[in-house]
């Protein structure tokens, strides 16, 4: 008996050892396999190092314009309506940076109602999107709630929440939601801002809006790099080309290309110009919330 | 002490094969564990994001990015486009524990492209324990961070990865 037991034992030994020879083997075999790189494949590896983007917050964009001067009008953020209407995931992800860009609006203009219900409606939105987790991380909707009438805490419970998602859709490899929600976010903001101008015609915030249209360009080129992961990612930004083909045109822009590098100078743009950019942004945004 | 009496023989061949396949199995899970710890990068992205956000502190989150980095046989050059705004002051925070072995960092206001830049931030001068770096930005209008990646002529086909947080007042 105590023989079968050093037997099987043994063989116990073997199989172990066996099963340890055939991994090191796999490995072995696995890096016999991988071709020398010669300096064809060496160059195709350079090349695929795209540039990418870290796209800044919504937050921050609601932020430089209250900075700027922008002023709380009651009215002009989207309906706050039930977001199931918005089935595809291109449609939910714009329309979630959307509200992210009205929340931001409505927490630094004290608007704490409309503030609490476009944080409801985005973690709607984020549920809808397979995401809404990221709202109980931190006990960020608790934490919000409780906050209502202290405007820096609900800026500082907005910053976590970017966060908590950055790293949610890193982690799941969805980044190009991530650049889809910024671009929701972006047009929401601009149309905000656009719209608040053409009541006080405020030279600070005409520079501010002329400013934002430098990221335009990082915003579809960020969309560009993920257009594989959703084909859907085209017509968006298609639709974002079409706004700023139409600033680069501007005869401003044109007169004045060191304005999009040079730090010290600030481009303002004529109401004229600044009109046809509030036409096209809000056609892209009643686009958006449509669905 | 109890003994197990084996009344039947073929429930204790059972019995006994059992044991040897639960060594095997055990034996197995070793190997194989041993294999994935030596394989993967060390990208906890949670504990390099709570690290990074220590040292934003006292501006405001807000972006991050990770890049999974691959060592090959030829040295690369990966680039981050950030774009930032006049009149803001940001704060840039690298952490490079994820990385297994040391890159070079550069901080650029103009793309890898342009004819002539020069470097607003380096981490030339960081010591070899210094995993978490600081940099708070002058004016400018775009970054682009740059890691210069060396080249790896082992075949461990070493992996990586680092992350910036960007945070602003």
């Amino acid at each position: 008996m105590l023989l079968k037991k050093k037997s099987l034992a043994i063989k116990g030994a073997l199989f172990v050892a066996a099963s340890m020879i055939m991994v090191a083997c796999g490995s072995d075999t696995t890096e016999e396999n991988v071709t020398p790189p010669t300096e064809d494949s060496v160059v195709a590896e350079v090349q695929t190092q795209e540039v990418t983007y870290s796209l800044p917050s919504p937050l921050q964009i609601a932020s430089i314009f209250k900075k700027s001067g922008l002023k709380y009008k009651a009215g002009i953020t989207s309906d706050m309506k039930d977001p199931a209407k918005y089935t595809s995931n291109l449609n939910k992800a714009i329309n979630l940076g959307v509200y992210s860009a009205d929340l931001s609006y409505a927490v630094l203009n004290k608007q704490n109602q409309e503030a609490m219900t476009y944080m409801k409606l985005s973690r709607q939105l984020a549920d809808n999107l397979g995401m809404g987790t990221v709202f109980d991380q931190g006990n960020l909707s608790t934490r919000f709630e409780k906050n209502l009438s202290n405007e820096d805490s609900l800026a500082y419970i907005i910053a976590e929440l970017q966060m908590v998602t950055d790293m949610y859709l890193d982690e799941n490899d969805q980044q190009q939601i991530t650049s889809i929600v910024f671009a929701g976010a972006w047009v929401e903001s601009m149309y905000i801002g656009s719209k608040v101008y053409e009541k006080g015609k405020d030279k600070s915030l005409n520079s501010k809006l002329a400013e934002q249209m430098t990221i335009l360009s990082s915003i579809i080129n960020a969309l560009k790099a993920e257009e594989k992961k959703d084909p859907a990612i085209t017509g968006l930004i298609a639709d974002l080309v079409v706004v700023k083909d139409l600033y680069d045109g501007l005869p401003s822009v044109k007169e004045n290309p060191e304005a999009t590098e040079d730090t010290e100078k600030e481009l303002t743009l004529t109401d004229d110009e600044v009109a046809q950019l509030t036409a096209k942004i809000e056609t892209l945004r009643m686009k958006f919330i449509k669905g | 002490m109890k003994y197990e009496v084996f009344t039947n023989p073929l429930k204790k061949h059972l019995k006994m094969s059992n044991k040897a396949f639960y060594i095997s199995l055990v034996g197995l899970l070793f190997v194989f564990g041993f294999t994935t710890i030596q394989t993967a990068d060390n990208c906890d992205k949670k504990a390099l994001t709570t690290s990074c956000k220590k040292k934003l502190e006292p501006f405001k989150y807000d972006s991050q990015k990770f890049t999974k980095i691959n060592f090959t046989k030829k040295t690369q050059q990966l680039e981050v486009e950030v774009p930032i705004f006049i009149g803001e002051k940001y704060r840039l925070v690298f952490n490079t524990s994820g990385m297994p072995k040391g890159i070079k960092i550069n901080v650029y206001t103009k793309d890898k492209e342009a004819k002539k830049r020069e470097s607003i931030y380096s981490n030339k001068d960081a010591k070899a324990d210094e995993k978490e770096l600081v940099f708070d930005v002058p004016r400018a209008r775009k970054m682009f961070v740059d890691y210069d990646v060396p080249a790896d002529s082992t075949s461990q086909k070493l992996t990586g990865c680092m992350i910036f947080m960007v945070g602003y007042k």
